[in-house]
């Protein structure tokens, strides 16, 4: 493995400095916004988990429905890079560049209330989640015919996984949801996210694992029919 | 600008070796009509293939079959190229999609293409930059590739087909949006890499650059082939003959029976259609006649025996452009 597209992913984030600064300080506005605005920390752990899930499923979603209907995503898989190692490298390079640009504001969103030890875990639960979030728009990328048909899967599907982690929700201990939750990949992020900013602890949750581990799998196993469906996104 | 001496045609004994065969070759794109019919092809190293037809023929489709993206109704594909053990990619393609890395430059879109391909890391320099001369794109190199104008992206794209020297490459409408000078680079580097063994098969309108370079023609139309061979047998299947089409307006006038030595009049149906192995030498005695009949002469039309002469008479359509 040659890291050709892990590369190309942060070659192309330095090529363009006016997005990575928008993508640093559009979140660091809202979370800014909502600290000093004194939202509860219930609603504020909502808002963040869910901006910084959308922003790994949209960042990865829509670029490459965009590459795969001017061509380049062809040319690529032309040019000898095989399906799965384009889908994951992606991911890797996607992610960690999610990850740094969404640094400063989960840094100022629990700024204070949490050790250093904690926000280097929260660092680490945050790349994790938005390294499914990449890998999860990948996959929605293939089912999508149109940019605006993207964006609209890439939010039903983040919105319901975030759902099923009990982001909009009080929690329910001992009922079936609870099960759900914990096996569902954004809970860990927002229980993070709750408890740097209420001061509570929470303990890593089964679901985000699961999913760092099986979302790849499953990225490698359909990664030939994701290859066709975003070609015949490109044949339009 | 390097370029290639064009007289180094004298064929190799790698010209023999059969690279790929495609056979009984059925296409159809899902619900639609057949693209593809029956189309057979077989491809020798070091030998230039020259698709012609009009839009829509099934030229691309022909390619983007050979390159395993589309999936055959039947026939089949074989040959040595498809299990030719290499670290690099076999084949090279340069289609339509004039898409790159945009916000990159273009020495570093050529890097990841090379590297892509199987390009070793050690090589990938002096092969770019030695393309990126001969393709003249040497000055714009270190540009964004956005700022590139339509030209430049389409030499970036033939170098990016070309720059892991491919066993089969593979080119739709290569000329597009080239000028005369990179216009002959390209049939230079055409030239060079099909000396060194490397099969390529082109679908293109521009027949200058296919009568140049085709050793073989296969005219496709409406997803058939419905003639193939080498350049000089498909020229003398037309005859050495000249035509000229000549448009009247002959309304009550009587068109004369003789117009000149070795003139035949072969169609007056529409505009009258003369043919002479004369050459152009026999107009003045066509102009001459006409004009002695009283017949107002509109418009005259020279048909040399030439590829678009071949494509007129055997699909019953003008090439376009």
């Amino acid at each position: 493995m040659k890291f050709l597209i892990a590369v190309m992913e942060f070659r192309i984030a330095l090529a363009r400095p006016r997005l990575v600064v928008l993508n640093v300080m559009v979140p660091v506005v809202l979370v800014l916004a909502i600290s000093l605005g004194g939202a509860p920390g219930f609603h504020a752990a909502a808002v963040y988990t869910v901006l910084f899930t959308l922003f790994g499923t949209f960042g990865s979603s829509i670029p490459l429905v965009r590459d795969a209907e001017s061509g380049l995503f062809g040319r690529i898989i032309r040019a000898g890079i095989p399906p799965s190692h384009f889908l994951i490298e992606r991911a890797v390079g996607g992610s960690a560049i999610d990850a740094l640009q969404l640094l400063p504001a989960l840094t100022i969103a629990t700024f204070g209330s949490i050790s250093l030890n904690e926000w280097t875990r929260a660092v680490l639960v945050l790349w994790s989640s938005v390294w499914i979030a990449n890998l999860l728009g990948n996959l929605v990328a293939a089912v999508a015919r149109s940019l605006a048909e993207t964006a609209l899967f890439s939010a039903v599907t983040a919105l319901l996984l975030l759902h099923l982690s009990g982001v909009f929700r009080t929690p329910l201990p001992q009922s079936s949801w609870a099960a759900v939750e914990a096996l569902s990949p954004f809970q860990t992020l927002h229980e993070t996210l709750l408890a740097g900013l209420m001061g509570t602890t929470t303990e890593l949750s089964l679901g985000l694992v699961v999913w760092v581990l099986i979302l790849p799998v499953l990225t490698v196993l359909l990664a030939r029919p994701v290859t066709r469906s975003l070609r015949t996104a490109s044949d339009g | 600008m390097n370029s290639v001496p064009a007289d180094q045609t004298a064929p190799t004994e790698s010209r023999l070796a059969s690279l790929i065969k495609v056979s009984g070759l059925h296409y159809r794109y899902a619900s639609g009509p057949p693209v593809l019919i029956d189309i057979d092809l077989e491809v020798s190293a070091g030998e230039i293939v020259a698709l012609l037809g009009p839009n829509g023929a099934g030229k691309s489709t022909l390619l983007r079959v050979v390159l395993n993206e589309l999936t055959p109704e039947s026939g089949v594909i074989t040959g040595p190229l498809l299990s030719m053990k290499s670290g690099r990619v076999v084949m090279g393609y340069a289609g339509e999609e004039n898409a790159h890395f945009n916000s990159l430059t273009g020495i570093q879109n050529a890097h990841f293409f090379a590297r892509a391909a199987g390009v070793e890391k050690h090589e990938v320099s002096e092969r770019v930059s030695g393309l990126m001369n001969l393709v003249g794109l040497s000055d714009e190199a270190d540009k964004v590739v956005s700022s590139y104008s339509f030209g430049a992206k389409r030499k970036l794209l033939l170098l990016e087909a070309l720059v892991h020297q491919p066993k089969l490459l593979l080119l739709d409408e290569p000329t597009v949006g080239l000028d005369p000078i990179s216009r002959d680079a390209l049939a230079d580097i055409l030239k060079k890499c099909s000396q060194e063994g490397s099969a390529i098969v082109m679908a293109s309108h521009d027949l200058n650059f296919l009568e140049q370079l085709a050793d073989r023609i296969l005219v496709i139309d409406e997803g058939r082939v419905v003639s193939s061979g080498s350049q000089s047998e498909l020229l003398s299947s037309l005859g050495t003959a000249t035509r000229f089409q000549v448009s009247v307006d002959a309304t009550s006038v009587e068109l004369p029976q003789y117009f000149g030595e070795d003139v035949e009049l072969v169609d007056d149906t529409g505009p009258l259609v003369f043919e002479t192995t004369r050459g152009q030498a026999a107009l003045p005695d066509i102009w001459a006649a006409l004009i002695s009949a009283r017949v107002k002469i509109l418009e005259v039309e020279v048909r040399e025996p030439g590829l678009a002469e071949l494509f007129r008479r055997v699909t019953g359509q003008e090439l376009p452009g």
